[in-house]
Order: structure tokens, then C-alpha cells, then sequence
């Protein structure tokens, strides 16, 4: 078993912990390695074994060759402790602190579950409600305690039936708890998008769902949650979604409980190893939000999928256009992928409605739905553009094709790569309406895309 | 892009478009229209048939789409369940009464001295009890994406220039004196001297200059008289009045001397004979490639030295070339400029100028932005030598950030910018453009403004760094005060990115801007925002385009006059006009033909290359 890497900073905000282990020290599943010295959690270690080395941002453990099932508990406490002692942070996206998150002080608010599993090819989430949808309802209690909400709101995609009709058998005598369907079009798993298709609230950038009485918490977390609070157990290990050029086939390898600090390189080859025939990048997350890695970078309590995107293709340095929104890709990752596809960066556009926030980072105004992008359609074609890269979500691509073709522009797609390795529909075209029956059995209208001539 | 509530009561009568798809059932908001800015461009090129759509207004009233349907669908009777009555188009276009426009607006601006003509404004003359006069200036935008909005009747502002600010004095803040030295001979000998009005020059003092730059292999001199002009020159880098300070006085004080009748020529090649320029190049025979009396070319009648420089392959795209290039000519030029403090007596002046940094309290406060190339390579300016033009004691704005700097009129016209750049040849600005800058001339001369200071702010390569110096510049204005703004850019396309960001920055800030480019065909913006609705296109070209007509496409003193027009306008609340969206010459002949009439002034308009001799290349490329 190759060594496991604990990052000292787990999640994509907050500040690196500090060790409180030395080199030499034995470690047990669970034993508590690194504690918070700002924004973060505790971390525990993931294994049994030695720590042997401890750098600037992580620290290794050569893992016992026994790997019992048994854990260091953390102590009990209040619930509210308990998630905090287990090092419970967000596992769909930034890896918020859940302690924080959960103490909101809601005035007889909402807790949303996020169960959209919003980037295409994921299925970790989806399968774990499939498999057993007791706890998450379970959870939700124990958040709504803890957050001072009465209602609890579990948002899915709505072609996820055998998930949705696990939830429906538990929901029927659970009147506190009710589940909201979802389009399947990108994005819906944003937060601020959950609050606004579940509660009808439109939030400003800047806001927070507090905002809207309610808070936001993914599906998976609420899971780490019940075992922090029934179990005792830290966050230790999470579900990942390996797909992609891999050996085999492209269907999801869904990993359950993989120890926190594993290689991306390990969770390939089990799933089969590195497509022989080639492959063009590693993504660590989703297609839209995820970022490149390496074989060797460890995976964290906030990863969620490892995908292993087609070749690039070579533009021979046709000069590119960058579309910039906040759905997908920041500018320095899609000048990344230009580079990658040995295109010349010739103009930037933003999406009008990708706000700057303070930090530097950017979020929609209203995600997933379109402001008009045919501006800058028009300032690519000006500034010489051949292609365009694009991040957008579903709304906007189409906005973008329906002029960006006519005008010579030809469009490429951030996830591109990714969706042709897992075998989806490239984001293009949206022929599905952004309106779900909330009847599972209703099947909606998908497809009256037709143009008034 | 979606509209807002106001943009769409602006737009009520305008055609109705979904900017993106919207379903059946949908109720038809602001956030569903596209903005009809852009149109115009939409049509042309074949992707949008606005036939049969209904306006803005018509349904904006609770109208619900029939049917899903995609982005850039016109809101047709068809697919949607109710719409209102068209209203009657009764308000008469902007532009007609406009063309009545009368007269008088008080307080003519002085007619500008040397040049030419104008342009700028559209008179409005609103007769009512007292007369109200108003100035609609039409920005010229080559056919930009820059969002102007439509013209919107323009609302009785406040009388025209009323005397209700207090006035003080006109102030000298500082003066200067140039001293004129008539040279009508030039020869290349063994000293470097001046006896009577001719003019010897060291031609060793080249080869010098030479050996001490590693990249220069050659340099050489020779000297072009008017009989002469026919004469083939590689690129031209440069142009450079020859001028010192007298004592140890800085730039914009004290004394300068200039010699009358004689300017530097900068060209260089590489060793493989490739040019030292981007975007095209000057190269050619001089009398078809020279825009004569440019503020940056050659005048007509003027003797030429040239300083021809050749440097190491490759070295023509990366900065130390053009450096090196510049520095070794600097040489001679200092060796003249030594000759001229101990040679040259009072007796030999044949022309005293003094200038006057006035400031005019009470007056509409302005402030000159000039963008100055500053992506690397020739496209660099030294900034503060310690002589005219000169480049000891100069720093770099490359090596400066390219942060924005600070001048006074004075020493922008004493030659503190030496200018490397090297963009397109009829739009550079050169050395010699600066000391004889129109907009700064003419705004120290303007009763009507007061002219706070000139700032030189970089365009640097990279967009982060675009948007960085722009933030600074934005800050520096606002710290300021100012009334208003302009901001002037030489070149196009890159550095459009970064100057209509400087325009933003300013007009974010509730500071009236008016900006200045070639813009025309050929360097159409690639960018905008709602703040460049006031620009004066350099342009003079026949056919809208980079001619490679060194200087041809650069600010002059028309211009100049056309954009204080304009930027008075806009300070007073007045709405510009939208330009026609295809760049026509009919914008700046309007603006002219209102300003002539408004100051009761005849302006003529300068020359373009068409009274050049045609050149081969131009037949072949351009004309």
C-alpha cells in the first residue's frame, strides 16, 4: 500500500492546519493528527501506520499492512461538538467548515440538502441516497436541531428515479422533510441556485443562504455528519467517482469509504488504469469546476471525482477566444486549457453576469440562467478570434451557439474533453426546459426548442 | 446582453429580441432583450432578420411567450398571447433637430493658430424666453461596439456658459521660453559645430555611438534636403526636433533652444534586413510615405539627418534593440546639443517663444490622459530625460509598471516623452509628436477649460496588467477633481483593451470623458462600455485604414478642437449623439460644419496621403 498523504488544508478555503504528530509516531485510523490554526478543521489520520515524513503542507503516513475496521472515536458532545471534533467540512466544492455552517441561528429556517450531484458523470452522491437513504433523513433532523430550522428540503435531479423513489418510501411519514426535483442542466448544485428552485428566493452574489433563512448542505456531508454524531467517527474517508479514458470502459467507478490522503494514481489503476490509447488531462472534481492534478496529488475530505479527459487536440496556435463565467473555469484555468490545446490567447470576455466578488473569485448573478452572450460573440469575432473556449453552463452555451457559429466562431467547451470521455452530451445546445413537474411520474417537455423562422 | 428596466423604456421603440431562449410561458421582462446597441451589426451579418418584430414597449405590459424559442428570436405577433398598440412614432429623430441647430454658443474658443479645422458638435437651439443654447457633439466611433446611447432628446440644461462660477485670474504657474535657430545647411564632416546656420555634424560620432551598443553593428548618417525627398528609407523609428536646455535648467523650465529647419530621422534594420517596426512600416521612398506638418512628421522644407541603424537579427521584436538603436543615435544628437549651449548666441535667435502654463480658476477643471505604448519591445517610451527628447536621465515606462505619471503641459511639449513606439506607422506617435502635442496646445489656450496636468499612462501587454494600470489611472483622476477628462491612445486593437478601460475607470467615477483613437475601418474597438459615447476618431485616411503614411492617422490640432468641443458639451450635461454605426467621413464633416458655424470660425482640415506621390506599395496594398 502506497504512503497517504493528509494535506494540512483540506478544503479550498480556511487556513493549512498545524501537526500535532512527529515523525515516528504511530497512528490509528483516526487519530487526530493536525489541528486548526484559523478557518479549518482537525484532521485525523486515515490509517493505521507510521508518520514518516512531515512537509510545509502534509504529512505521510506509511500505512500498517493490517487495516482493521475499528477507528479512534472521537469524544461525545453535544452534536454541534461532535461534527466539529470529526473534522466535518463540505464534500461539494470549497469544504466549508460544517461546524460553522450548521450553527446558523436560523429563525425557524430550512436546511437544503444539496443531493443534485451537478457535474456531469458524478455518481457517488446519487448512489449512496440509492443505496441507503436512512441516515440522510436522519441527518437532516439533527442539522435542523442544530440550525434552528423546522423544515428540511432535500433537492435531486429528477432523473434520478431509483434515488428519488428511495427517498418517496421514507418521505411519506416524515412530513418535516419534503424533496424538490431538479432539471437535469448545469448548474443546479450552486448554492444559491438550490435556495432559489427550492424556496423561490433569488439571491444576490454576495449573499449567503442565511439570507434566505435557510442553509445549504451537500448530500454526502449530512452522511458524514450522522457519523460523526452516532458513530463517533471523524471524517476519514469519502466516496469518489473514477471515470473516464480508463481501462475498461467509461462507466463511473464509484469508490466507497477511500481513506482521506490516497493518490489520484492508486484510485486509477483500481479502477483499471490509465486508458492505453492516451489521455489528455486529470481533473480533480468536477468537468466545470474541478482542476488539473497529478498522479501523485493526494486526494482530500472535499474531493469528490477524478476524471480523465480525451487527448487534446492540436490548434496549431489558431488564435482563441476565452469566455469567462463563474459556472466554470476561472481565467487562469481556461488559459490553461488553451495552452493545452496549443491555441493563442487572443481576447477575454466575461459573462456579464459573473460578478467579482471581494476575494477575487467569481460568482453568477443567476446561475443558469442566461444574460445574452451574442456582445461578446461579436467583440471575438472582432478581435480575430478562430475558436472560443467556454465554461458556461447550460443556458448560456446555448446562447452562445445561437450565434456564435453563424459568425465563423468555432466553439469549444471547457468540459469538452471530459464529456467525450465519459461518454456524455457536449455542452452546446439545451433542448430541456428548465422547468421539472415535481410529479416523478410527469414526464416533461423536452424537447420544444423549435425557432420562429 | 440583458437590459435593464431604464435601457428598455430608452429603447421602447426599438425592436424587441430575445437575448437568450426563453419557454413557452415565459413572461417577457427587460432581462429577456437583447440590447438594440448592437443590432446593426446583427443584421449585417446575417443573424438577425428583425422583419415583423414587435418593439420593446409593445410588450413589456405582461406579454407571455406562446411558444420556446431561442436566443436572438424577434418577439413576433405570433408567439406571443397579447401585445399593445404600436405607439404613433411621434418623436421626431434627435437628428433632425439637431440639424437646426442654431448658433452661437457663447464664448467662441479661440481659433486655433496653425491649424486646420474641427470638429465636434451638433448645435441645438432651443428658443424659449431666454435663449437656452445647447451643444450636441456626435462621437465618432468607428462603427465600435462601444455602447453609445441612442441620442436622447436632449433635456434644456442649464444656460450656457452662465457666469455663475466664480472666476478668478488667469494664473502662470510657470513659464518657458523656446529659442528658435534657423539651420539651412547640414554637413557631415570631422566636427560637430555651428557656424552661421549651417549645421556640421561629427560623422564619427555616429560610429561611436555605435560601438558602445553590443547590438548595434552600424550606424550611419546622412542628410536629406527637400530636393531629396525622393529619397528610399528603411522604416522610419522616429522623428525628433533637436533641441537642449540652456544651463542646467529641467524640462518645462527656464530656456530651451531648438534648431529651426532641421530634425532627427531614426531607421534601422536588422542584419537580415528586417525592419524595426510591428504592424507595418514606413519603409519607402520618403516624399510617398511622409505625412508632411503631422505634429510628429517631417514639415515640408525641412532638412532631414537620418541616423540608420542596423542591429543583430532577431533583435528587432525584443527590447534592448530599439533601446540600443535610440541610445546610439542619442549620441550624436548630444554631441549637436553640446555644440549648441556653447556655440549658439543670442543673435542667432530668430524666433522667441514663450510659453505659459495657465491655469484658470473658476474654469471647467480638465485633465489630459495620454495612453503611451508600453508592451516591450520598440513599444516602449523613455519618460523625463534630462534633455528635449533625449534619453540620459530618462527612466523607461516599461521598466515604471506602466503606471500612470504625471506631467506638466510644459514638459510634455519640452519633449520629456522620448518615444520608442512603434505601432502602426500612420498612427505612432513620435518624439517630435509630443513636443508639439495638439490637445495639450490647445487646451492651455482654451479660456473656456483649465487644464489640471497631463498624465502618461502605459499600455502593457498583458490584460491583468491593462487592468491594473487602469485602475490606478482611475484613482489618480478621481484624486484629481476634475470636471472632465480625456484620454488619447496612438495605435489600435491591443491597446484599445486597456484604453477604453482607462475610459471606464474615469467615467465610473461620474468624471465626463471624451476619447481620442484612429479608429475609422480598420481599428474599430474591440471593446467598450457605456462610458465611451464621446470619441473623436484621428483618423484622415481616405479609406479608414493603417496606410503605413507615416503619422497620417495622428492627433491634430482639428482634432484637438473637435474634442474640447465635445468634452465642454458633455461637461454641461448634454447627451452625444450615437455615431452611425459604419464609419462614414460625414460624422467629422458635421461636427466641423457645426463647429464653424457655432464659433463663426473657418477651420481647414489637413491633408491626407491622397496628395502624396502614389507609392507602389500603397497601390498595391491599400488605395
Amino acid at each position: 500500500m502506497e504512503n497517504i498523504q493528509m494535506l494540512l488544508k483540506q478544503g479550498a478555503v480556511g487556513k493549512p492546519c498545524a501537526p500535532v504528530v512527529k515523525v515516528g509516531d504511530k497512528v490509528k485510523k483516526g487519530t487526530l493528527i493536525a489541528t486548526p490554526t484559523g478557518l479549518g478543521v482537525n484532521v485525523h489520520s486515515s490509517v493505521y501506520g507510521e508518520v514518516v515524513e512531515i512537509l510545509e503542507d502534509r504529512i505521510i503516513i506509511k500505512p500498517d499492512d493490517e487495516q482493521p475496521e475499528e477507528y479512534e472515536k472521537i469524544a461525545k458532545g453535544t452534536n454541534l461538538e461532535m461534527i466539529k471534533e470529526a473534522g466535518v467540512i463540505g464534500q461539494g466544492g470549497a469544504g466549508f467548515p460544517t461546524f460553522i455552517k450548521a450553527d446558523a441561528h436560523l429563525d425557524h429556517g430550512y436546511v437544503l440538502v444539496n443531493a443534485s450531484e451537478c457535474e456531469p458523470g458524478l455518481r457517488h452522491n446519487i448512489q449512496q441516497i440509492e443505496e441507503d437513504p436512512a441516515p440522510l433523513l436522519r441527518g437532516i433532523h439533527y442539522l435542523m436541531e442544530i440550525a434552528g430550522a423546522d423544515k428540511g428540503i432535500i433537492a435531486i435531479k429528477k432523473k434520478n428515479r431509483a434515488a428519488v423513489e428511495a427517498l418517496d418510501a421514507l418521505l411519506k411519514d416524515d412530513p418535516a422533510i419534503e424533496r424538490h426535483l431538479l432539471p437535469d442542466i448545469y448548474p443546479m448544485g450552486e448554492e444559491r441556485a438550490v435556495v432559489r428552485e427550492c424556496l423561490g428566493i433569488e439571491l444576490e452574489p454576495d449573499k449567503l443562504p442565511s439570507a434566505a433563512n435557510a442553509i445549504v448542505i451537500n448530500s454526502e456531508t449530512v452522511y458524514s455528519c450522522v457519523a460523526a454524531i452516532e458513530d463517533q467517527k471523524p471524517l476519514i474517508d469519502k466516496n469518489i467517482t473514477v471515470r473516464g479514458m480508463i481501462e475498461g470502459g467509461n462507466e463511473a467507478h464509484v469508490f466507497e469509504k477511500v481513506p482521506v490522503g490516497t493518490s489520484v494514481g492508486a484510485l486509477i489503476e483500481r479502477a483499471g488504469g490509465l486508458d492505453s490509447r492516451g489521455y489528455g488531462e486529470i481533473i480533480m472534481g468536477g468537468a466545470f469546476t474541478g482542476k488539473s492534478t497529478t498522479l501523485d496529488a493526494p486526494i482530500t475530505k472535499a474531493t469528490g471525482a477524478i476524471l480523465v479527459t480525451r487527448q487534446f487536440r492540436d490548434l496549431h496556435g489558431a488564435k482563441v477566444g476565452i469566455l469567462v463565467c463563474a459556472c466554470g473555469g476561472n481565467l487562469e484555468r481556461m488559459q490553461e486549457l488553451v495552452k493545452k490545446y496549443n491555441g493563442t490567447e487572443t481576447h477575454v470576455c466575461y459573462c456579464k453576469q459573473a460578478a467579482e466578488m471581494p476575494n477575487g473569485t467569481r460568482k453568477c448573478e443567476r446561475p443558469g440562467n442566461c444574460p445574452g452572450q451574442v456582445k461578446n460573440n461579436l467583440e471575438f469575432k472582432k478581435a480575430g478570434c478562430e475558436y472560443i473556449i467556454i465554461g458556461n453552463c447550460s443556458d448560456c452555451s446555448n446562447t452562445v451557439m445561437a450565434s456564435g457559429p453563424k459568425m465563423g466562431l468555432k466553439v469549444m467547451h471547457q468540459t469538452d474533453l471530459a464529456m467525450m470521455a465519459i461518454g456524455h452530451a457536449l455542452y452546446r445546445t439545451l433542448k430541456v426546459s428548465k422547468k421539472v413537474d415535481q410529479d416523478l411520474d410527469v414526464v416533461d417537455n423536452v424537447e420544444d426548442n423549435e425557432t420562429v423562422e | 446582453m440583458s437590459i435593464t428596466a431604464e435601457t428598455a423604456k430608452q429603447h421602447a421603440n426599438d425592436p424587441a429580441v430575445l437575448c437568450c431562449r426563453a419557454e413557452a410561458g415565459t413572461e417577457l421582462t427587460p432581462a429577456n432583450f437583447e440590447d438594440p446597441a448592437i443590432f446593426p451589426d446583427l443584421v449585417d451579418s446575417g443573424l438577425l432578420n428583425l422583419d415583423g418584430a414587435l418593439t420593446i414597449g409593445q410588450v413589456l405590459n405582461g406579454s407571455k411567450l406562446t411558444k420556446t424559442v431561442d436566443s436572438l428570436t424577434p418577439v413576433t405577433a405570433d408567439i406571443v398571447d397579447k401585445f399593445d398598440a404600436a405607439e404613433g412614432a411621434e418623436e421626431a429623430p434627435a437628428a433632425e433637430e439637431v440639424a437646426e441647430a442654431a448658433p452661437a454658443v457663447a464664448a467662441p474658443v479661440a481659433a486655433a493658430p496653425v491649424a486646420p479645422v474641427a470638429g465636434g458638435v451638433i448645435s441645438l437651439h432651443i428658443g424659449e424666453g431666454k435663449d437656452i443654447n445647447i451643444q450636441i457633439p456626435v462621437g465618432i466611433g468607428g462603427g465600435a461596439v462601444a455602447a453609445a446611447p441612442a441620442a436622447v432628446a436632449a433635456a434644456p440644461v442649464a444656460a450656457a456658459p452662465a457666469a455663475a462660477e466664480e472666476e478668478g485670474e488667469a494664473v502662470v504657474v510657470r513659464e518657458m521660453t523656446r529659442k528658435h535657430y534657423k539651420i539651412d545647411k547640414v554637413v557631415l564632416g570631422d566636427e560637430t559645430k555651428i557656424e552661421g546656420t549651417t549645421l556640421y555634424i561629427r560623422e564619427a560620432a555616429a560610429t561611436e555611438g555605435a560601438d558602445a551598443q553590443k547590438l548595434v553593428h552600424s550606424l550611419t548618417l546622412d542628410v536629406i534636403t527637400p530636393d531629396n525627398y525622393h529619397t528610399y528609407t528603411e522604416t522610419v523609428m522616429d522623428i525628433q526636433p533637436i533641441a537642449t536646455k540652456e544651463d542646467d535648467y529641467e524640462l518645462g523650465e527656464g530656456v530651451t533652444r531648438v534648431l529651426d529647419g532641421v530634425v532627427m530621422m531614426v531607421t534601422g534594420i536588422t542584419e537580415e534586413g528586417i525592419q524595426v517596426g510591428e504592424f507595418g512600416s514606413s519603409e519607402g521612398y520618403i516624399d510617398e510615405n511622409m505625412m508632411w506638418g503631422r505634429p510628429g512628421a517631417v514639415d515640408k522644407g525641412e532638412i532631414i539627418i537620418r541616423a540608420h541603424a542596423v542591429i543583430d537579427n532577431k533583435k528587432n521584436m525584443e527590447r534592448p534593440g530599439p533601446i540600443a538603436i535610440h541610445t546610439a543615435v542619442d549620441h550624436v544628437t548630444q554631441e549637436i546639443r553640446n555644440a549648441m549651449k556653447k556655440q549658439l548666441t543670442d543673435e542667432q535667435v530668430v524666433d522667441t517663444q514663450v510659453m505659459k502654463q495657465v491655469r484658470r480658476p473658476g474654469k471647467k477643471k480638465i485633465v489630459i490622459v495620454k495612453e503611451i505604448m508600453g508592451q516591450g519591445a520598440m513599444h516602449d517610451n523613455f519618460l523625463f530625460p534630462t534633455e528635449p527628447v533625449g534619453v540620459l536621465g530618462a527612466k523607461p515606462n516599461v521598466d515604471l509598471g506602466n503606471v500612470p505619471v504625471a506631467a506638466n503641459p510644459l514638459e510634455v511639449m519640452d519633449g520629456c516623452i522620448h518615444a520608442l513606439t512603434c505601432i502602426g506607422p500612420a498612427s505612432k506617435e513620435m518624439s517630435r509628436h509630443y513636443w508639439r502635442e495638439p490637445l495639450v496646445y490647445e487646451a492651455i489656450h482654451d479660456d473656456d477649460v483649465d487644464l489640471v496636468g497631463v498624465i502618461f499612462v502605459g499600455s502593457p501587454q498583458a490584460n491583468t496588467d491593462k487592468f491594473y494600470v487602469s485602475r490606478r489611472l482611475g484613482q489618480m483622476v478621481e484624486s484629481m477633481n476634475v470636471d472632465g477628462a480625456f484620454v488619447t491612445t496612438e495605435g489600435f486593437g491591443n491597446n484599445h483593451v486597456d484604453f477604453t478601460s482607462h475610459i471606464e475607470q474615469i467615467g465610473k467615477r461620474g468624471v465626463p470623458v471624451v476619447g481620442f483613437s484612429f479608429c475609422a475601418v480598420q481599428g474599430a474597438l474591440v471593446t467598450g462600455n457605456k462610458y465611451c459615447d464621446a470619441m473623436i476618431d484621428n483618423n484622415k485616411s481616405m479609406s479608414g485604414i493603417e496606410n503605413e503614411v507615416l503619422a497620417c492617422n495622428t492627433l491634430c490640432h482639428e482634432d484637438a478642437i473637435r474634442g474640447l468641443a465635445m468634452l465642454k458639451a458633455k461637461m454641461a450635461g448634454e447627451t452625444i449623439k450615437a455615431p452611425e454605426r459604419k464609419y462614414t467621413h460625414a460624422v467629422k464633416e458635421s461636427n466641423v460644419e457645426l463647429i464653424e458655424k457655432a464659433y463663426g470660425t473657418k477651420m481647414e482640415l489637413v491633408e491626407n496621403e491622397q496628395s502624396l506621390p502614389m507609392s507602389e506599395k500603397r497601390k498595391a496594398k491599400y488605395d
